[in-house]
């Protein structure tokens, strides 16, 4: 190994790392430190001139081996990596020490944290003097794709990527394309027919010839990595191979069990229905109680099941427009029937919705907020004298009042929920699920379609709740991310893989037998292990069962993260022999 | 107890002048931020914008808040959504007088333009006609002119001598303040009846009754409550005014005799001074309002129900015709005092029966009467939350 | 000045890691004593990387992995696991308290959790006083 040049490199983050990290003194001391050449503190690394500041230090020292203290490598690992390899230097020889998000954004005292990130900085400056070259390899992206859900967001994905002309394996777990959005009549704020809309996708999808539509059926297990995924199907008749380079999770959302929900009576009051009944009402143009009758009084509740601890903390995003959509479509279907709406709150955010709300208010509606936390309307059926149907009890949060409410139909807007198929379908395709049950996003802000897993990507409701809009906008983003690999044709992946030191492989098949991916066979000629570096992960179980230390995870080994841990407690023992000092 | 909300409210509402704006109205509380009137836990007027927009007729007759309100106007200019609450405030006092009428008559007032022109005509016709037919003008009345050239208005009516006369229009005062009044308390008493007794969260301790007395008087007297809103021309004309009106009510009725007499006294006499400060003070006041309602810029000006035109018509006829009498009489011009008198009578007696009651004017007793009762209330809910705070914690 | 303690972790890239992260993208504060180490899976904890920790001085060591059932490997969190009961078993006769080893499961979404255990953990340690381990192995 040549001899180690490091230069290390500690950013300011502007004042968020620098307020709470004495920057200045970590970057002198470690000055100090054998094999240290360049030691530099600069308040944004991740910008252009602090990239280049890396790029003329190792061109001007010659230095082999980098290391930034800044943010979490799971933001700027890469940014770093490509301003190493544009000098010419192996990117893999380079190593971050998180200080943001481990240290300067979740500690109160300078010193400790100055202290802290000292050690982090040190234990990165251990690890990296024992990386290694590593090689990148490229994979060809087989051009197919499949995408799991055919609504509205899994078949515009696959429109758009089928009409240019690559095929796509389209799953849907019913016997129709549709989703949702087929049982929906009018979509807001517009009012235009839903029907008409997916109607028309639907013909599109069946009649595209590069979309292959399997109904009925569910992924159980999706094997390979991005460019190379493969999974069996279960048809009715027979077992079917597909192989595709990438895939949309869309799987959609899944209606909150109103009966969950104990102050609302459903199942218990005949004439309480779902948001999802009502639309069936609606498109078969019936607005009519259970007993036949024309309605006098319909009231509407918002925010059934959503923004409330006790079911769902999130805001589901599209019942308050929905909400106001029944409100015009009953107005115009029965114009003499009093509208009530109990709200919570009323969120009116997207394009010509606040319109909306602002229209519909003036069609004689009446709005009544209700306390979320403590008080969801409660329904009684009503007594002879009411003359309605069921009675709505609430406080009135606006106006201090106890009231009531006359009603003859009680509409439902009962909260999204993930599809309760979402963990089966993040367990197979290897990604993660927010604490709400959602699909977990690469970035919430920078990549929310893409997943921590390459070659997956989420769209529509199985990601958050959304309206028709954002879920086709995330669907052709997806679309768009996934073309845009098919043209470039192939992907680099990373070389973190497992190794095997054939010269102290005892033969002995544990690592064969913990390997989830099963990427290990046995050479019976040399009797030893061989890793297959195109199925392997590199999450390296292997390595840490090796009895012998033979088989290794790459970028992993048991050296660096021995030295990353004497680097790490440096600092501490230098201070407490520094402090036994003082004692004697 | 709760409230039934109620839908149609809105209807009804809309014919004592708005209701369509509190549409706009999203309750971001903009108006009770800058009402004068705010103090802790007053959450006027979104709070009542609120009650009407859930239509709860019984909660609204308990609502005392928008008698204290005096149309700074400030909620309406400061309102993001142009929802006007000041004048659904005015609105909701219109409504509200309807309320506390029981007679029934106020509403049919205030909603149809039949019924308030109408009975406006009816009245006056009756004077004028019964005047013509009962006290006509006396032949050779022309010489019922003094010394001074100046007409002695108690000789004017055939077969009666001038005694005779004012003791007439002296009982035709009295019966008409009487009835005026019964109509008047009893109202009150039917507000006091919706406002404190019917509020079941309202017990008011005995004493506070005669405690918060002084209130009703004081307000009455000084309109302190007027006096708080920012632009104070408006107290000071309807300060104004309001002296100027008790001052000539009190001088024709009660003091029928020594003000309507036969002799013009010099100028420096009391009758003359206060009389000129009456017509003064209402004069300035019509013609601050009407320059205001005409042009439209002052927020609480802007917006003018048929029942406020009518107000300001009647007032100004009834000024105008007095000050006719008084020159036409100065000027010893015998049958044009003695017409334009039956005119003034037919003018000022529908005003005072019809209105006083039943519309506009009735306020002169709604707004005292108002703050006396929030007082009773706010002492009765310092009692509860004291009480409460004796309570053993359980 | 009251004794404070060193703890090395150990976090999983997929859940724990990105854990962490989102304590500190919502600015929740914890104990400054932890030092975390990043591997790709808690699979990769190997018995050597904990007793290292010990004998250099840690006074504690904690691993977190995903959720049982959310591992991004689909089983390394389990075999951690097994790896760890029997590293407990193991230290305790070498003479350190299993309390300084701790096992714990840290999805994504689970900043505030992370955070709590942190300051858990700290509070046992200086309970339970500096680890004697590395002045047995290491003598001066």
């Amino acid at each position: 190994m040549k001899e180690p040049k490091i230069g290390v490199y500690i950013c300011w983050c502007g004042t968020n790392i620098s307020h709470m990290v004495d920057v200045k003194a970590i970057t002198e001391e470690i000055g100090d430190m054998p094999n240290i050449k360049v030691s530099r503190n600069y308040k944004y690394m991740c910008s252009d001139p602090g990239q280049d500041l890396i790029i003329s230090d190792i061109k001007k020292h010659k230095l082999n081996r980098i290391v930034v203290a800044a943010c979490s490598p799971r933001i700027h690992e890469l940014t770093f990596r490509k301003a190493i390899e544009n000098a010419g230097l192996n990117p893999y020889l380079f190593e971050m020490a998180n200080i943001r998000e481990q240290v300067s954004w979740v500690h109160t005292d300078i010193e400790a944290a100055t202290e802290k990130a000292k050690s982090l900085v040190i234990a990165a400056i251990s690890k990296v003097t024992h990386h290694e070259e590593l090689e990148r390899r490229t994979v060809d992206i087989n051009p197919a794709t499949l995408i799991i859900g055919g609504g509205i967001t899994g078949m515009t994905a696959a429109l758009d990527i089928a009409e240019s002309g690559f095929k796509v394996y389209l799953i849907e777990r019913d016997n129709k394309l549709g989703g949702v959005v087929s049982k929906v009549d009018l979509t807001f704020p517009y009012m235009s027919s839903a029907q008409q809309l997916i109607k028309s996708l639907i013909n599109k999808v069946s009649n595209n010839k590069n979309i292959e539509v399997f109904f009925n059926t569910k992924i159980k297990e999706i094997n390979g990595y991005v460019g190379n995924f493969e999974t069996k199907l279960k048809l009715q008749k027979k077992a079917r191979e597909l192989k595709f380079g990438n895939m949309i999770l869309a799987t959609g959302l899944k209606p909150t069990d109103p009966e969950s929900i104990h102050e609302i009576g459903y199942g218990r009051l005949p004439d309480v229905v779902t948001a999802l009944e009502f639309e069936q009402m609606l498109i078969k143009g019936n607005i009519k109680t259970k007993a036949g009758k024309e309605p006098n009084n319909i009231l509407i509740v918002h925010c059934v099941g959503s923004r409330n601890e006790k079911y769902n903390p999130y805001c589901s995003r599209t019942c308050c427009m929905t909400a106001l959509k029944y409100s015009n479509q009953i107005r115009s279907a029965l114009p003499k029937t009093s509208i009530y709406h109990a709200y919570s709150d009323m969120r009116a955010f997207g394009k010509g919705c606040e319109e909306f709300y602002s229209q519909t208010g003036r069609k004689n509606a009446v709005f009544l907020m209700y306390d979320q936390k403590n008080d969801i309307p409660t329904l009684r059926r009503a007594g002879k004298n009411d003359r309605c149907n069921i009675i709505a009890h609430m406080y009135e949060k606006l106006s201090g009042e106890d009231i009531e409410i006359p009603a003859d139909i009680v509409i439902l807007m009962i909260s999204m929920e993930a599809h309760e198929n979402v963990k089966q379908v993040a367990h197979a395709a290897g990604v993660s699920i927010c604490s709400n049950g959602f699909f977990m996003e690469k970035h919430p802000k920078l990549d929310p379609i893409a997943t921590t897993t390459d070659g997956v990507y989420i769209a529509g409701t199985c990601q958050s709740p959304k309206d028709i809009p954002d879920s086709v906008s995330q669907a052709r983003a997806a679309a768009a991310r996934i073309l845009t690999s098919i043209s470039v044709g192939k992907v680099e992946i990373e070389l973190t893989t497992a190794v095997v030191n054939e010269d102290i492989c005892g033969a002995c098949h544990t690592c064969i037998n913990v390997c989830p991916y099963s990427a290990i066979s046995f050479d019976e000629e040399k009797k030893v292990s061989v890793v297959n570096e195109v199925i392997c992960k590199g999450c390296g179980t292997c390595s840490s069962a090796c009895p012998t230390g033979a088989i290794s995870a790459r970028h992993f080994t048991d050296k660096q993260i021995l030295s990353q841990i004497e680097g790490l407690l440096a600092v501490s023992n230098k201070l407490s022999e520094k402090l036994e000092m003082e004692e004697v | 107890m709760s409230y039934r909300v109620n839908s149609e409210f809105k209807s009804d509402l809309k014919k004592f002048g708005i209701a369509e704006q509190w549409n706009e109205c999203f309750h971001c509380g903009n108006c009770t931020a800058v009402c004068p009137l705010t103090e802790n836990g007053f959450l006027f007027p979104r709070q009542g914008i609120r009650v009407m927009q859930m239509g709860l007729k019984e909660k609204l007759a308990t609502y005392v808040d928008p008698w204290l309100c005096y149309y700074c106007g400030e909620c309406s200019e400061t309102c993001p959504r142009e929802a006007n609450p000041a004048e659904l405030m005015m609105t909701l006092r219109r409504y509200l007088t309807s309320v506390y009428d029981w007679t029934g008559l106020s509403k049919k007032i205030y909603t149809s333009k039949w019924w308030e022109f109408g009975s406006i005509i009816i009245i006056a016709l009756l004077i004028i006609v019964g005047f013509l037919i009962y006290l006509p003008l006396k032949s050779g009345a022309d010489a019922m002119v003094n010394q001074s050239g100046s007409v002695m208005i108690n000789s004017l009516v055939e077969g009666i001598s001038a005694g005779q006369f004012v003791r007439i229009i002296e009982i035709g005062d009295w019966t008409m303040a009487i009835i005026v009044a019964a109509l008047l308390i009893s109202n009150i008493l039917n507000m006091f009846y919706k406002v404190i007794l019917s509020d079941n969260a309202v017990k008011v301790p005995f004493g506070t009754y005669f405690t918060e007395f002084w209130r009703l008087i004081y307000n009455f007297a000084t309109q302190a409550k007027f006096s708080k809103c920012d632009d104070r021309n408006y107290w000071v004309g309807h300060l104004l005014l309001m002296t100027g009106y008790s001052i000539m009510f009190a001088l024709v009725v009660i003091a029928l005799p020594l003000f309507q007499i036969e002799e013009i006294v010099p100028w420096y006499n009391w009758q003359r001074l206060l009389g000129y400060y009456a017509t003064f003070g209402i004069l300035f006041f019509l013609i601050q309002v009407t320059i205001g309602r005409i042009k439209k810029q002052d927020t609480k000006l802007k917006f003018s129900h048929p029942s406020d035109w009518l107000f300001i018509i009647m007032l100004a006829l009834t000024t105008i015709t007095g000050i006719l009498v008084h020159i036409f009489r100065l000027n010893g011009m015998v049958e044009a005092t003695y017409y334009l008198y039956i005119a003034h009578l037919a003018v000022l007696v529908p005003m005072i029966v019809i209105e006083v009651p039943f519309s506009k004017w009735s306020h002169l007793a709604y707004r005292p009467f108002a703050v006396y009762f929030s007082r009773l209330k706010k002492a009765a809910v310092k009692k509860i939350e004291y009480q409460r705070e004796l309570a053993p914690a359980i | 000045m009251e004794f404070q303690p060193t703890i090395v972790s150990f976090l999983c890239n997929w859940c724990s890691y990105s854990g962490a992260d989102l304590a500190g993208t919502s600015r929740m504060k914890y104990a400054p004593n932890i030092r975390i180490i990043r591997v790709m899976c808690s699979g990769r904890v190997d018995p050597t990387f904990v007793l290292k920790a010990f004998s250099e001085g840690a006074d504690g060591v904690l691993i977190c992995g995903c959720h049982p059932g959310d591992c991004h490997y689909h089983e390394g969190n389990y075999k951690c696991l097994r790896r760890f009961l029997l590293l407990q078993k193991y230290i305790s006769q070498m003479g350190i308290n299993p309390n300084r080893l701790r096992l714990e499961w840290i999805s994504a979404s689970e900043g505030k959790q992370f955070a709590q255990l942190v300051d858990e953990m700290t509070e046992v340690l200086i309970q339970l006083g500096p680890n004697k381990f590395k002045e047995i192995t290491q003598p001066a």
